[in-house]
């Protein structure tokens, strides 16, 4: 007795062999006497009176749950931060596009006169430097918008109410409620919505948001879609309805975009992502004040800037892919004009032509530049540009002088909204669920179904005798 | 030249067979370890349960159940006997120490494995036994003791089935013979005892099986009469006397007076009085995380239009629940 050491492998021992007397429920017994021991703590410290903000908070909850007044307030709700984000980050965008357009002729200049070769000035500052600076003045101000409005809306505690509201949709689905709340982040930037699916705490219903994320279009595919609309449909109406057409056209094609959402989310989760609806636990907190200096550090830094910073990356390499392919002459044509006449048949058969697919395969880094890229093509440029600077030249550039028709249009706003996540968006979804599995995943559902529809809408117009 | 590319051809082909590891034969062979391997722990899982269930094993038994020709069985018993896994006495086919050892390790894993894939992948109950029959091959002791502990030292599987303990004990409920049992109210059956086997086949015929809730509603000194709630069963005291019970789980006697969270009316005051057995893992952890603990008030305070999810207050905060979640919480109404 008096000799005997103890040692940490007796303990080790006596503890498993007193593990086997312990009833199954000791766990909840620790949890509940924690919860017991909070309580008394918080009654002797806490005092309420009578409270008129909880009446009021459940006031405000009926009338955004309500069937009556919930759903239009919500679809209020999104449907002014869109076009908040759109049209004041046109003006933004359109500025920052001078200033750092104009940087960049002042650079090419200077590079010029200090007898430096066309090509390295060309690739430095007609490549990497002007895809930088389109990624920045298309991305950076809706970001800056879009935001701080979504985070605005979190703070208030309202979100929880969205997913409240939709959640039967989702459960149709397999999918979980706030799921509603990472798509409603997508519209800001799919990468930023794929980070978003962390608030989904069962790993299942996580994957089948973070692979669905990408058919709601970002701010990126935006612009494409707009100018599409506008070029296309909404010239058909008289111009009084222009820019309701327009907006009507786009909401439309996100409401597409919704329905693959959930079309897709009810195949994952009858097929790869197979199992049983986890815990649906969903907390509805008090409505708060919202903190703005709070709203502005976290959508600035931790969403605008961590998304810029990751398109950056990627821009830069595409930018000087983009210049070399339309600076490497061969014979009367460049070499992206070649790549595109090669692609042409396979486009025709998705209602496009090799052109647009050819902008799509280098805009993988970032959407934002596919327009820029097609029209350098089409314009036989040598860098990216804007385009035509009215819709009727547009119009003229792309249907008279290579041969669009309404299904182009149509397909390609189908396309844009389809298509493969960009690389920022990739490569986030790697990082989120470490797997080179889902990240591809992600790449060959989207794809798949752009191509399988585009195909489709574009031999049945065929079939019909509309082209 | 010619005779030089036949010949590093040749190389490189005998390469790709031979390389130790990576070559196909090394591949060919390891799959047929596996398989073999596959085949053994089969085998003596099939073992194990016939002496659980006091039946004998023979060749053919494990021929049936394994799904092998008559000639293959032999082989494979004849293997196993050579690694001192089994001992033939006449046509019955017994475990050694060691087979029931590694028996126990098979049947452990396939147990952990079961209560994983319900409770922490969440897969539907007529899955995971299927599921867990392609895993318990796959892990070793270490890896196994890992998982038990992840788990929380589960004791049983998701069927009510006791998991081995590392050291190869099966953690059978003790309980006490019916006879010996006081009370009017209802037990569980945890344990058939299979000694002496007329006894054990009387109850057996009758239809009574373990993990069954009954009660005595009569016994005298030749025959007792349990009920199940719908039908009865009579047996001799002495047969009786075979049938070990406990009382039922707190949370299943809890039950009987509350009703699912979920049929509250809106805005019933109610008081929470278990969590239902059947959620366990991550879910379980979620409802205890919110402070969903047995003794909470709790009442639904914000409906949803489409019926679910409904909203409850509860410890001052609001939580949305769907009704799936909401009927696995027991409820007395106050």
């Amino acid at each position: 007795m008096s000799n005997t050491t103890i040692t940490p492998n007796d303990i080790i021992s006596k503890a498993e062999s007193l593990r086997n007397n312990l009833s199954t429920g000791f766990r909840d017994e620790i949890v509940k006497s924690i919860y017991s021991e909070a309580e008394k703590v918080a009654n002797r410290a806490v005092k309420t009176a009578t409270d008129k903000r909880y009446d009021l908070d459940q006031k405000i909850d009926r009338l955004v749950t309500s069937p009556i007044t919930g759903l239009p307030i919500m679809l209020l709700l999104l449907g002014a931060i869109i076009w908040l984000t759109v049209s004041g980050a046109n003006v933004v965008s359109n500025a920052i596009a001078t200033v750092l357009f104009s940087l960049g002729d002042l650079g090419r200049n200077l590079f010029t006169q200090i007898g430096i070769p066309w090509w390295l000035t060309g690739f430095l500052w007609d490549g990497i430097y002007l895809g930088l600076a389109w990624v920045i003045s298309v991305m950076l101000p809706p970001m800056m918008i879009f935001f701080p409005a979504f985070t605005f809306l979190e703070d208030l505690g309202y979100l929880p109410r969205v997913a409240f509201n939709l959640d039967w949709m989702f459960k149709k689905t397999g999918a979980h409620g706030k799921q509603s709340l990472t798509m409603a982040m997508g519209f800001g930037c799919n990468a930023a919505g794929v980070v978003a699916t962390r608030v989904i705490d069962s790993p299942r219903e996580r994957l089948i948001a973070i692979l669905t994320n990408n058919f709601v279009p970002c701010n990126g595919r935006f612009p494409t879609l707009i100018m599409l609309a506008t070029v296309f449909v909404a010239a058909a109406f008289p111009p009084a309805l222009t820019s309701f057409i327009a907006a009507g056209t786009v909401v439309g094609v996100v409401l597409i975009g919704v329905a693959f959402t959930f079309l897709m989310s009810w195949l994952l989760s009858r097929t790869v992502l197979k199992g049983e609806a986890s815990a649906f636990t969903l907390e509805l907190p008090p409505y708060r004040k919202p903190n703005i200096g709070r709203i502005l550090y976290s959508s600035i830094i931790d969403r605008t800037i961590f998304v810029l910073w990751r398109a950056m990356q990627t821009a830069a390499p595409a930018g000087a892919i983009i210049w070399i392919l339309a600076n490497i002459h061969l014979g009367d044509s460049n070499l992206a004009r070649m790549i595109a006449d090669w692609l042409n048949p396979f486009g025709l058969l998705l209602g496009l032509d090799g052109v647009i697919l050819l902008a799509y395969i280098i805009a993988i880094p970032a959407n934002e530049i596919v327009v820029p890229t097609m029209m350098m093509v089409y314009m036989g440029a040598g860098m990216m540009i804007n385009g035509p600077s009215s819709n009727n030249a547009i119009f003229d550039l792309l249907v008279n002088a290579n041969g669009w028709t309404m299904l182009t249009a149509i397909n390609l706003m189908l396309f844009a909204l389809l298509h493969n996540p960009c690389a920022t968006t990739v490569i986030t979804i790697y990082k989120e669920t470490k797997s080179y599995k889902w990240a591809t995943l992600s790449v060959v559902i989207t794809l798949g179904t752009a191509f399988l529809v585009t195909f489709l809408t574009a031999s049945i117009a065929k079939l019909l005798g509309w082209v | 030249m010619n005779i030089t590319v036949w010949m590093a051809t040749a190389l490189i082909l005998l390469a790709a067979i031979l390389l130790p590891r990576v070559g196909l034969a090394a591949i060919y062979r390891s799959y047929r370890a596996a398989q073999e391997r596959e085949q053994v722990e089969d085998a003596l899982k099939h073992l194990l349960d016939r002496e659980h269930q006091g039946r004998r094993a023979t060749p053919e038994s494990i021929g049936g159940t394994l799904d092998l020709p008559r000639a293959k069985t032999i082989q494979l018993i004849e293997h196993m006997e050579a690694q001192g896994l089994v001992e033939s006495h006449g046509i019955e086919l017994r475990l050694t120490a060691e087979g029931e050892r590694w028996a126990l390790h098979v049947l452990r894993a396939h147990r952990l494995w079961e209560r994983y894939l319900a409770d922490e992948a969440r897969m539907p109950l007529n899955k995971i036994h299927g599921e867990a029959q392609k895993r318990e091959h796959s892990l070793t002791e270490a890896q196994l003791n890992e998982l038990d502990a992840a788990l929380g030292h589960p004791t049983r599987d998701p069927h009510g089935d006791p998991i081995p303990s590392r050291e190869g004990k099966m953690n059978r409920a003790e309980g006490m013979p019916i006879t010996a049992w006081q009370a009017e109210s209802p037990a569980r059956i945890v344990h058939l005892e299979d000694e002496p086997a007329l006894a054990y086949q009387q109850i057996l015929a009758a239809g009574l099986r373990l993990g069954q809730d009954i009660r005595v509603i009569e016994k005298n000194s030749h025959r007792y009469v349990l009920s199940d709630g719908e039908s009865e069963y009579k047996l001799a005291p002495a047969v009786a006397s075979n049938i070990y019970v406990t009382a039922l789980p707190e949370s299943e006697m809890l039950k009987r007076e509350a009703i699912p969270l979920a049929e509250l009316t809106h805005g019933q005051r109610a008081q929470i009085v278990a969590l239902d057995d059947s959620v366990q893992g991550f879910t379980r952890r979620r409802f205890l995380d919110l402070g969903l603990t047995p003794g909470t008030a709790i009442h639904p305070e914000l409906a949803n239009f489409f019926g679910e999810p409904r909203a409850y207050r509860v410890r001052g905060t609001m939580i949305a629940l769907r009704n799936d979640q909401a009927s696995q919480i027991w409820v007395k109404p106050v």
